[in-house]
């Protein structure tokens, strides 16, 4: 026999407007073992709180039932309450009445009705109960940050000067990621690779960071506080230990391969570093390019280099780090725009994507920051066509949100270096930022023109040979326009990282339908994720700009050290256990685990769980033929007490 | 080409033979005589003076791969197969019951097998209509070459033109015929569970006696264990006492499987089960 308390909660309006909850209350009472049901405004209010208390010592109460809003919200609470009431914690049972029935009903008999089945089903359940105990295991202390962008250098910087020990893992072979393609940064024009270089630097001098470039992530395996992942080193056959970044090899070497950083625009060495401030300052061997791989013959830069450093034989290798908490921060792509044929990309010269352009404003980019054309001729005329990809339904519905801000500056850029008209051709013009509609002000002060149409097609000009004409809508005017212009600046949908669904995968996070990854809640947990222990920062969350990405990559830094930062970690007592005396040896928990928590006992023929390791998931229990596992608190018992309970009602 | 059952029987009392003396192996499980010639029995032979009693004929159906789960991990088994049952050993394999170093698998090529009460071939109709063994280590016979190829998912033609409810009806009238013998548990290789969950009384999943809901539960239950499972020797329904088409079953979800997952239980070693193994590229059918 078991005494029961029933409580259910009005949430206000939210869930009495659907459900009589009065009647809810009303025929809990009647259910067996129920010896006491309230309903109230708000459970989770203070007096609400001390109701359930006040009852529990007044009624002699041992389970507690909550008809409420989803335990994600406020289960933690009400353990809270029946713990400092004396009670197992694992003893109170939540009904969501909210998320489940009050809100996705407009109908007050139905909503009633399934409140009511929801509520038997759950007290069936409640009698079932058994106290349970929490464990307590202890945290790995360090953090993995992987993607050596912007954000990830930010969020690795501010763990590490909290004394954490950080591993900051980058598919490339050197950290700074987009941004240390920029020129310039808006609103403020300063130099992009003025304020990132000295973070760059920073992230290899820090004791507490462990660099690693080249590297990619190829396992993750166990849970929040005690991750242990496999990265896998790229071969870069140089031997960074012994090179000592003389870069003789880079000047020798006769390869030839495609210049990531400037965007394909010139071409780079097979030994390469990316740009010159790159970090780690140490050159890496593009198999691809080079002309021993491909020829088989060469082997110049071997040749050239004193330290003995180039290793033709070098293999991948892989090596297991073991962290509390990871911070996602892969970044973006830009939209491949050469499939929509209307703008001309790759077929017109005259056409370039803004990550290109970003490098022709570069002193250090192939044009030595001069602006002219790939025949080498100063543009006269310069359309910049935003929303290429995004904000559009054919392709990507969300908002790239920084293109508007960058073509500004691009077009002061322009108006700078050039005499060139330029010509924005807008769909709306967004600049809510600090400062952005200031610098938008600006702009239109000096002298650039607004075209309020979305760029509709570039063409060839039938009068001019090697100009192009931009055809689109005035929609202000409402007149159809063709401008003939010698450059056109596309730009592109910011799309996640083509490999972003590998780490979704790895990381077990969920993708929007672009495939961003999902924060846990968009506006009060926007950098958390649904697995404990994962957050994430930057772009690979949705498009923004570099103040939001920083601020996103502080809060991330803040979000892991509330993990790594304590030396014990409380679990959840919901774990399974193998009955051995049915155990059939199929070993199907030990195949369907996650957490490698099963494994087989081959003196006894039985499988045996490792708690420790056990997430409480249940997957092992539901592929047990046999039944022999058990899911404490989801028990079989448990679980079809509550169903009959549901079917009956 | 017609199988010679006389010499398949004096090959495997050769190796079996062989076998037990050389001491690689403690038992050999094949057929030995019953109390005629159509009933043939499973049959473990451990001496040598055992051998004697060893037949093969066109009515030794049993699938021996049943027994292997039987005897203590380690125990070195030499083991009579026929096509389908080679199947079971794989399958057993990959679902790490026995160890393929403990073993002598004795392959049977063959072809024209009968059920003993109705005298009909069983071949592609109540078995996976293959004729050489997946897996073996010595071949007693010659590989069967020539052979049509039936597949052994054409008996489902006429069970697969049924909609949703006839097939329902369908297996309740069959299974309201069962006796909860549990022979067609008994005859299956890949049935090791013990207790199966029909046995269990916390919680009880279904009732014991022998009625409707208890024998939906128990089958329902059993055909779903078996999913990606059942190698389709067709056992089940030949031990059936009441002669329910058990293998209509089995055959149509091992087709299915086949279809969303690319892989028939047994054929692999290599292969996982496909019920319980994760792969991204695995189809999403499933969900529905």
């Amino acid at each position: 026999m078991s005494r029961i308390g029933v409580f259910v909660c009005h949430c206000g309006l939210n869930i009495a407007k659907t459900i009589r909850v009065s009647e809810l209350a009303q025929f809990a009472s009647t259910l067996p073992d129920v010896v006491v049901a309230k309903d109230y405004k708000f459970m989770c209010s203070t007096p609400g709180q001390e109701m359930i208390a006040g009852d529990i010592k007044e009624h002699k109460l041992d389970r507690i039932i909550v008809a409420a809003c989803s335990p994600l919200m406020h289960e933690q609470t009400f353990r809270k309450v029946v713990e400092n009431a004396g009670l197992n914690k694992y003893l109170v049972t939540i009904v969501n009445i909210r998320e489940q029935v009050s809100w996705v009903t407009h109908d007050i008999e139905e909503g009633t009705s399934k409140a009511k089945a929801l509520l038997n089903g759950a007290v069936y359940r409640a009698r079932l109960l058994a106290p349970l105990t929490s464990r307590f295991i202890d945290v790995s202390p360090d953090v993995m940050v992987i993607g050596g962008g912007i954000a990830g250098i930010q969020a690795a910087l501010e763990l590490a000067n909290t004394g954490k020990k950080v591993y900051l893992v980058e598919k490339n072979s050197t950290i700074g990621g987009h941004m240390a393609q920029f020129d310039k940064t808006f609103p403020t024009l300063d130099c992009s690779a003025c304020i990132l270089t000295p973070k760059m630097d920073a992230v290899l001098q820090h004791k507490n960071i462990t660099l690693m470039t080249y590297c990619e992530v190829t396992e993750v395996k166990g849970y929040v506080g005690n991750f242990d992942i496999t990265v896998k080193q790229k071969a870069r056959y140089v031997d960074h230990d012994k090179c000592n970044a003389c870069l003789a090899c880079t000047e020798k070497c006769p390869g030839k391969g495609v210049s990531e950083w400037d965007e394909g625009l010139v071409k780079r060495k097979a030994i390469y570093i990316p740009f010159p401030q790159a970090v780690p300052q140490k050159p890496v061997i593009d198999r691809d390019a080079c002309t021993f791989f491909i020829k088989g013959k060469c082997r110049l830069c071997e040749k050239v280099c004193e330290q003995k450093a180039i290793d033709f034989e070098q293999q991948d290798t892989f090596s297991t780090v073991k962290v509390g908490a990871v911070i996602v921060a892969t970044g973006y792509d830009l939209m491949n725009t050469k499939p929509l044929v209307q703008y001309g990309y790759g077929k017109y010269p005259g056409v370039y994507s803004a990550l290109e352009v970003e490098r022709l404003f570069n002193s250090a980019g192939p044009t030595s920051g001069k602006v002219t054309l790939r025949d080498g001729k100063e543009p006269q005329a310069i359309a910049i066509l935003h929303c290429i990809g995004s904000r559009d339904k054919n392709n990507y519905e969300h908002c790239s949100r920084v293109c508007c801000m960058y073509s500004l500056k691009f077009a002061h850029l322009f108006k700078e270096k050039t005499s060139a008209d330029v010509y924005q051709f807008y769909i709306d013009m967004r600049a809510p930022g600090k400062g952005y509609e200031e610098f938008y002000n600006r702009i239109i002060e000096e002298d650039v023109k607004f075209i309020r149409g979305k760029g509709a097609r570039v063409a060839e000009s039938a009068d001019e040979p090697g100009r192009m004409i931009v055809e689109a809508e005035d929609t202000l005017t409402g007149k159809f326009i063709k401008l003939p212009v010698d450059m056109v600046v596309l730009s592109p949908a910011m799309i996640p990282r083509s490999d972003s669904k590998d780490i979704a995968r790895l990381f077990n996070l969920s993708t929007d339908k672009y495939g961003f990854f999902m924060e846990r809640h968009p506006k009060l947990a926007p950098l958390s994720t649904m697995s404990e222990g994962i957050f994430i920062a930057g772009v690979c969350q949705s498009p923004k700009d570099i103040p939001d990405t920083v601020a996103q990559a502080n809060g991330a830094a803040a979000e892991a050290l509330t993990i790594v930062v304590k030396d014990k970690m409380e679990l959840e007592a919901t774990t399974a256990m193998v009955n051995p005396a049915s155990c059939c040896a199929c070993q199907n928990c030990i195949r369907v685990c996650p957490y490698g928590a099963p494994f087989f006992n081959e003196q006894k023929g039985v499988s045996e769980i490792n708690e420790a390791l056990c997430k409480g998931c249940g997957l092992c229990a539901s592929v047990c033929p046999a039944s022999a596992i058990i899911a404490r608190h989801f028990t079989n018992d448990q679980v079809l007490a509550e169903i009959e309970g549901l079917m009956e009602f | 080409m017609s199988i010679n059952f006389k010499q398949i029987e004096d090959k495997l009392k050769t190796e079996a033979r062989k076998l037990l003396e050389e001491g690689k192996v403690s038992i050999v499980l094949a057929y030995g005589k019953g109390y005629d010639e159509k009933k043939p029995m499973p049959y473990v032979v451990r001496k040598t003076s055992d051998i004697e009693n060893i037949v093969f004929n066109e009515y030794c159906t049993a699938n021996m791969a049943r027994y292997l789960v039987r005897y203590p991990r380690g125990t070195k088994i030499a083991i009579a197969v026929k096509p389908a049952d080679s199947r079971a050993v794989v399958q057993l394999i990959q679902e790490e019951k026995v160890k393929r170093e403990d073993l002598i698998v004795l392959g049977i090529p063959v072809y024209g097998m009968k059920n003993f009460k109705t005298g009909e071939t069983i071949d592609s109709k109540t078995t996976c209509g293959i004729y050489n063994p997946v897996l073996y280590d010595i071949l007693l016979g010659e590989e069967v070459h020539g052979q049509p190829v039936v597949s052994p998912y054409d008996v489902l033609v006429d069970y697969e033109k049924m909609d949703k409810d006839g097939r329902w009806t369908f297996w309740k009238k069959e299974l309201d015929r069962c006796i909860r013998c549990y022979a067609c548990r008994k005859a299956c290789p890949m049935c090791y569970c013990d207790p199966c969950f029909i046995d269990q009384n916390k919680p009880k999943w279904g009732e014991k006696s022998p009625e409707s809901q208890g024998n939906l539960m128990y089958h329902l239950t059993r055909f779903h264990h078996l999913a990606g499972r059942c190698i389709d020797c067709g056992e089940c329904s030949r031990a059936c006492p009441v002669d329910i088409p058990l293998y209509l079953f089995h055959k149509k979800v091992a087709k299915e499987c086949e279809e969303m997952f690319g892989q028939a239980a047994g054929m692999k070693i290599e292969d996982k089960p496909a019920l319980v193994n994760f792969r991204v590229e695995d189809s999403d059918k499933i969900l529905e």
